[in-house]
């Protein structure tokens, strides 16, 4: 072990990690019984090692997965065949630790794992990370199940000129241990083997040894560092995006790449296409002359102005499909290459002005995706106080995938102007809310430390999976609203429910934000979805209703303004019901106030665009 | 654990965050001023051994721990203390007690 330089340094200078541990008995644990139910087997390991990959492997379910730590959160459940058994088995988020402080998700899986429901435990380890998986083995083995240890990603190991003995570890530890590359499906035959197989783990505590120590020990005697092979222009690219002089200048390139793809390519040409030539000139005629031999209220409601097919269909297949599938391309793509959490390192001072911390990050760029998934990732984040600013930010400033390319959409058409000033006026307005909530709230904030996850090519045919997944999530989640939506529209405007609308909202809409009356009902419906309102929106620039400023004026409320009912309802899910309307009341307060002063502004600065 | 044993080896080690980029060394210890900071970056692989190599401390500080690359802010890279690579070579103790 020459080339281990780090052997056999002071450990007992180490104070305070003390472990006790209690060696299970092998004989109380039967391993093959007639069961009541199927054999519950838990995935567990650290963050992003390819638990779900692994998951995806023996269970043929797609769990999303991603190049940064806490992708997963909650428990995906599958089944899979494991000899002549259909067991059940459990994909659970990432843990670094199973005792002392723990995070939410990290609890949640040590419940799993040491309960009485959990009958196998298979650890997955990044082969690269010995030391750090051993440690996690150790407070698994404490659980006292029978487990099998899975070292994934050998290949990168290699090239790190990293090797494990995988015999003399599996011996030294009594149980099976295997080498797997999941993402191309390697070894994968021999798991599948090795689950038939499990055994209750041999750690044996000797006095005086913590987990550390013993990590420690056993890393240097089963893991050899031989030469690196990395690619050189990896290691450059690294370094190059986490400097300042070479990352902020990709960080605005792929901001403008992201802008060309998603708001020119998908909400200018793609959206041109299908709601332009396709549903404007063939579908939506089709629809009315053909709706034309009804009834005149069947044909309204199929084919009118609030039709289910001329409006409901039309904008969320028209509109926004376009937009989120070309963002959600380019954001799998961003999300896999290891980029996102690279950020962290620029914004981490930012984020503490705001009472949070680099970290925070993730849930920020995630949001652009989707604000209520984005709103369960806050469970990353270390404190109450730093999930309820991350929380109210994510639902007062950020725009989901389908709002801000129709923002992208309308404004890219005005003035490059007016899409930086809705920018600059929403981080503005995030930035000021986020710094007072980090004075007013209770608590603290936690210490910014931060797992860089490797810079990898992304794989094609993962990026395209995890597409097709998120289309189909937000066809089947978005495509139902968006109906029910219409359906309500139309029925307000049948019994004069916006006529009325428009009337009771005048002194705000029109008076206070300059708009035409008509944006009232776009505004309900943004709270719908965002984007469905978002989409109203683009329809009535389309027709010419709206100037520069009001367009400016009323995405910025609608950006500013309410999340929509599946954010709210997650909120509510994820921090009770009075948070969720104190939310509520503060977000649509801030949304009117910053509209009427840009409106007023813009007037008296004489701005148009 | 006292503080006190074997302080002359904690003299020569100086905390994360006083060195230079390219600096390479080995973790000696990680002040518990702060059990939960302590905890949380054991659970990363910051502990006594460790193989540490600075790749950047600005704006943050980034290092690699083994192969585990890891960004930190200053307060919590000023608890981990790190012999440097070229004066421990030849000094090092098996163990310290």
């Amino acid at each position: 072990m020459s080339d281990q330089p780090s052997g056999g340094i002071g450990f007992a200078s180490l104070p305070g990690v003390a472990c006790p541990y209690v060696a299970p008995d092998p004989a109380e644990t039967p391993l093959l019984k007639l069961r009541v139910r199927p054999l519950r087997i838990v995935l567990i390991g650290n963050p992003n090692v390819g638990k779900s990959l692994v998951f995806g492997r023996l269970t043929g379910r797609y769990a999303t997965v991603s190049n940064y730590p806490g992708t997963t959160v909650g428990v995906t459940r599958g089944r899979a065949l494991i000899g002549a058994e259909v067991c059940d088995l459990l994909d659970t988020p990432g843990v670094n630790a199973l005792d002392g402080a723990l995070s939410e998700d990290e609890a949640i899986t040590r419940r799993i794992v040491a309960g009485p429901d959990a009958d196998l435990v298979v650890q997955v380890a990044d082969a690269r990370n010995l030391r750090r998986a051993l440690m996690l083995t150790w407070q698994i083995a404490e659980c006292g199940k029978p487990m099998i240890l899975v070292l994934n990603m050998v290949d990168e190991a290699h090239a790190h000129g990293i090797e494990i003995d995988t015999a003399g570890l599996a011996a030294e530890l009594g149980i099976p241990v295997i080498e797997t590359v999941a993402v191309e499906g390697r070894g994968l035959t021999e798991l599948r083997t090795a689950l038939t197989r499990p055994a209750a783990p041999l750690v044996r505590a000797e006095p005086g040894k913590d987990r550390v120590r013993w990590a420690h020990d056993l890393a240097v005697t089963f893991r050899r560092q031989r030469r690196r092979s990395v690619g050189r222009f990896q290691e450059w690219l690294n370094q190059a995006v986490r400097r300042p002089i070479t990352g902020l200048p990709i960080l605005v390139a792929v901001l403008y790449a992201t802008y060309l793809f998603v708001g020119v390519f998908g909400a200018q040409t793609l959206v041109g296409l299908l709601e332009g030539s396709l549903f404007g000139k063939v579908i939506n005629p089709a629809v009315v002359s053909t709706a034309g031999q009804l009834p005149p209220f069947a044909r309204d409601f199929l084919a009118g102005d609030y039709g289910l097919i001329t409006m409901g269909i039309t904008y969320a297949i028209a509109i926004v499909l376009p937009v989120v599938t070309t963002f959600f391309l380019i954001f799998g793509f961003l999300e896999d290459s290891g980029y996102i959490p690279r950020l962290a390192i620029f914004s981490d001072r930012l984020f503490r002005a705001m009472g949070l911390n680099g970290k925070a990050v993730l849930p920020m760029v995630l949001g652009l995706g989707c604000d209520t998934m984005a709103t369960m990732t806050t469970r990353i984040l270390g404190t109450p106080k730093e999930r309820l600013i991350a929380i109210v930010l994510l639902a007062l400033g950020v725009p989901c995938s389908a709002q801000l390319a129709t923002i992208m959409g309308i404004l890219g058409g005005i003035s490059f102007a007016a899409l930086m000033t809705l920018f600059g006026v929403v981080l503005l307005q995030m930035v000021v809310v986020g710094f007072l909530a980090a004075r007013v709230l209770p608590g603290d904030r936690s210490e910014f430390i931060l797992e860089l996850p490797p810079i990898r090519w992304p794989r094609l045919r993962n990026i395209l999976r995890k597409t097709v997944q998120r289309v189909r999530w937000y066809l089947g989640e978005a495509v139902p609203l968006f109906l029910i939506g219409t359906v309500l529209l139309f029925s307000l405007d049948r019994i004069g429910g916006l006529t009325w609308l428009a009337r009771v909202s005048r002194p705000v809409v029109s008076g206070w934000l300059g708009l035409p009356p008509k944006t009232a009902e776009v505004f309900v419906m943004g709270f719908l979805r965002r984007d469905y309102g978002a989409a109203g929106l683009f329809d009535l620039a389309h027709q010419g209703l709206l100037s520069g400023v009001q367009a400016v004026v009323a995405l910025t409320v609608m950006t500013l303004f309410v999340p929509c009912v599946a954010n709210l309802l997650m909120i509510v899910k994820e921090r009770g019901p009075r948070v969720a309307l104190a939310i509520f009341v503060f977000v649509t307060v801030v949304a009117v106030t910053t509209g009427t002063v840009l409106n007023h502004a813009f007037g008296l600065l004489h701005i148009a665009f | 654990m006292p503080l006190g044993c074997s302080i002359s080896r904690f003299d020569e080690a100086r905390p994360l965050s006083s060195l230079e980029p390219g600096a390479i060394g080995v973790v000696v210890r990680v002040l518990r001023d702060r059990a939960d900071r302590a905890d949380r970056l054991a659970a990363l692989g910051v502990t006594p051994g460790a193989r540490i190599h600075v790749l950047q401390t600005f704006p943050g500080i980034v290092f690699q721990c083994d192969e585990t690359e890891l960004a930190v802010e200053r307060t919590v890279a000023r608890s981990i203390l790190i012999d440097i690579a070229d004066r421990a070579s030849g000094t090092r103790l098996a163990t310290s007690t």
